[in-house]
């Protein structure tokens, strides 16, 4: 059995460790590239989201590769993302791929029943090792997401474009690489420094954004085609509002973060719509108060769940007074476009502060 | 003075109008509906909108600016989560009422009433008592009027099952007398969203179309549950949306039973539902290969003559096969 998975963000540092830990074969994914978007797109139904058309991208590349298993998380809705196995799998049947497809429904949306039921494909693998490589893949993506967060503040003061990305890869890798908890926490503390020491320029408007949406379009970085680097790039730090290890302690221990979100929420949505609407929405307003200087919000085309939140974040943008963009990826998307509206926006809070200065 | 309660002519006006019509009128209330849909509706519609939400919402936000230039006291606007349980509707209707307060300004006092059947029903009568009690205080006139409501809403389905379709089913229950031809002799399966092929205006009055053509129409209103169950068992995985469940279970059935000669879908343009769900269909009957299938996509810029000319043809077609009409 070759096991493979979609990319999303540090998931295949993660897994790539937990299913090598319990000795079970994987092809990894290639990276995600201009082949791996025109394949998806190709065999995709037109308007379906850019995630499902990456993901079957991914599966057709890996597929090819000699992968015989394929990993999907199911879903009960309302989102579409809990019926993109049921395509996909008809989509590369139809192609003629001889494959199986493991699509593991969430039961109550809950992580920790996603991983039982994972387990339940895998019998004779005792559960100690599963367990201690599980929890140190969930380590990985822990120590990733931090690694992460810090590029995006110390970017932003880099002494020379390109080198704390250069840094952040490299450490990357070795994160990826590690064997265990000491060789992890070594690594993320030295990367941390390492992009500090590099990164000592002073802006004289210091510009902060959060950029909130959809989580996979948040957490691929070819799917929003770079916008934190761009960000950064242009002088801004960044926060981005999900990450990977979040939605595990969510999903995964039910933690009270919802709550949180219906609180920032309450007056704008008043309830769950499914997808990340809501937790938009309640960043929006939560970066708002903290004094950000603008909200981008980034979403794939005919997402209905951040559709609904773009026309209530607009509002909140005029009651609160901060400027909010909204961005929405497909296939057809141009670099040079965006690139445009990401350098005019930052122009204009950069303009704002001024006068506030 | 009756207070006067405004329905949007949109969305799921065509799954439940004359329900909520009842309700109102039995607590005293006088229920208006917007008018008709037309260009002004849509372009009011299309300009408060965000310019990706799709043609149906656009539309609905056109007919609650009517609404409020009609000067009601009310828009009823429900949040209707879910409508059975372990189905969901599509996400905009979790959020309706947020998004319209956000995109039209000024409005009269919104109605949300909450309906979510998800997991049971144990909210709905607190959400029916709390919109009743802008009207009446007296409960047991409540309790009276949902029950009414619920009588109403099995009447109506009734009616559409004989082969009316929810427009038609509305105006007899108005009291007109409706006359349908419905018995053409090519039987096509017109599965869709009622919201996108019952306004006239945003789909040329499809179902006529047809009709006048010489077909047989039927709309998911008119086929029995038991033969969308039928279908749906088919499946590897159910829809968890309960309108792309009655689309799927009932395109299986017919691909099943044979017993149609052409399916027609209609959605609108960048429908996420939809564009899953009607994939999946086509995928079924290519693989089958007996029953020509068409998909037709609406959105603010959909023309009549297009539309049309692919009616024709696809009725054409069917002739065609059928050996009706030689080449």
């Amino acid at each position: 059995m070759k096991i493979t998975y979609p990319h999303m963000g540090p998931l295949n540092i993660a897994l790539k460790t937990m299913f090598s830990g319990i000795g079970v074969d994987i092809i990894e994914p290639p990276p995600i590239t201009n082949r791996t978007l025109s394949l998806g797109v190709k065999y995709s139904p037109e308007f379906a989201c850019l995630p499902l058309k990456i993901n079957l991208g991914n599966f057709i590349e890996t597929l090819e590769k000699g992968a015989d298993t394929i990993i999907m998380l199911g879903g009960v809705g309302p989102c579409r993302f809990g019926y993109y196995g049921e395509v996909q799998r008809e989509i590369l049947k139809d192609l003629g791929f001889d494959f199986k497809m493991i699509i593991v429904e969430p039961p109550h949306g809950r992580l920790a029943d996603f991983f039982k039921e994972l387990s339940e494909e895998f019998p004779g693998i005792g559960w100690q090792p599963a367990l201690k490589s599980l929890i140190f893949a969930i380590q990985k993506i822990f120590a990733a997401d931090k690694l992460e967060k810090q590029l995006l503040n110390y970017r932003a003061h880099e002494n020379e474009t390109g080198l704390v990305t250069k840094i952040y890869d490299e450490y990357t890798k070795l994160l990826d690489e590690s064997q265990n908890k000491k060789e992890l926490d070594e690594v993320l503390h030295e990367g941390i420094l390492k992009m500090k020491h590099n990164a000592n320029r002073i802006n004289d408007i210091q510009i902060k954004v959060a950029v909130v949406g959809e989580i996979y379009l948040l957490l691929e970085a070819f799917s929003n085609m770079n916008i934190c680097k761009a960000l950064n790039e242009l002088g801004v730090e960044v926060t981005k509002t999900e990450y990977l290890s979040d939605y595990l302690k969510n999903s995964a221990f039910k933690l009270p973060q919802k709550l949180e979100f219906k609180k920032n929420a309450k007056g704008y949505l008043e309830r769950d719509i499914g997808g990340h609407g809501l937790n938009t929405v309640a960043n929006t307003v939560k970066y708002a108060k903290k004094g950000y200087d603008g909200i981008i919000q980034v979403f794939p085309f005919t997402c209905t769940p951040e559709i609904v939140a773009q026309g209530i974040i607009a509002k909140i943008g005029r009651d609160m007074n901060i400027p909010v963009m909204s961005l929405s990826y497909d296939e057809n998307t141009g670099q040079a476009g965006y690139q445009t509206r990401l350098e005019a926006f930052v122009d204009l809070l950069a303009r704002k502060k001024m006068k506030k200065i | 003075m009756s207070k006067k309660v405004g329905i949007p002519k949109a969305l799921l006006y065509y799954n439940f109008y004359p329900a909520w019509k009842v309700f109102f009128n039995e607590l005293g209330a006088e229920v208006i509906t917007s008018g008709n849909t037309c260009k002004k509706i849509i372009d009011d519609g299309v300009k408060s909108c965000v310019d990706e939400a799709c043609l149906p919402v656009k539309v609905f936000v056109g007919h609650v600016i009517d609404l409020k230039e009609k000067g009601v006291d009310y828009i009823f606007i429900p949040r209707i989560v879910s409508i059975e349980p372990k189905k969901y509707l599509c996400a905009k209707f979790l959020g309706l009422p947020d998004m319209v307060k956000c995109l039209v300004p000024d409005l009269p006092e919104i109605i949300d009433t909450k309906i979510d059947l998800y997991k049971n029903d144990k909210s709905l009568m607190r959400e029916i008592v709390r919109t009743g009690k802008k009207f009446v205080s007296d409960k047991a006139k409540i309790y009276m009027g949902y029950y009414k409501a619920l009588e109403m809403q099995n009447k109506f389905e009734g009616i559409m099952k004989m082969g009316f379709s929810p427009n038609e089913a509305i105006k007899s229950l108005e009291g007109e007398d409706v006359k349908v031809i419905n018995n053409g002799n090519l039987k096509i399966a017109l599965l869709a969203h009622s919201y996108d092929i019952m306004d006239d205006y945003i789909c040329m009055g499809i179902v006529d179309r047809l009709r006048e053509m010489g077909a047989f129409v039927y709309t998911i209103e008119m086929i029995e549950k038991n033969k969308i169950e039928m279908g749906v068992r088919k499946l590897p995985k159910d829809s968890f949306w309960t309108y792309g469940h009655d689309i799927l279970g009932a395109g299986q059935y017919f691909l099943d039973n044979k017993n149609v000669d052409g399916v027609i879908t209609v959605s609108a343009f960048g429908c996420g539902p939809d564009s899953l769900i009607e994939d999946l269909l086509e995928r079924y009957y290519k693989r089958d290969g007996k029953i020509p299938f068409m998909s037709l996509t609406i959105d603010e810029h959909t023309g009549e003559a297009g539309i049309l000319t692919r009616l024709e043809a696809f009725m054409d077609l069917l002739r065609w096969k059928k050996g009706e009409i030689v080449i």
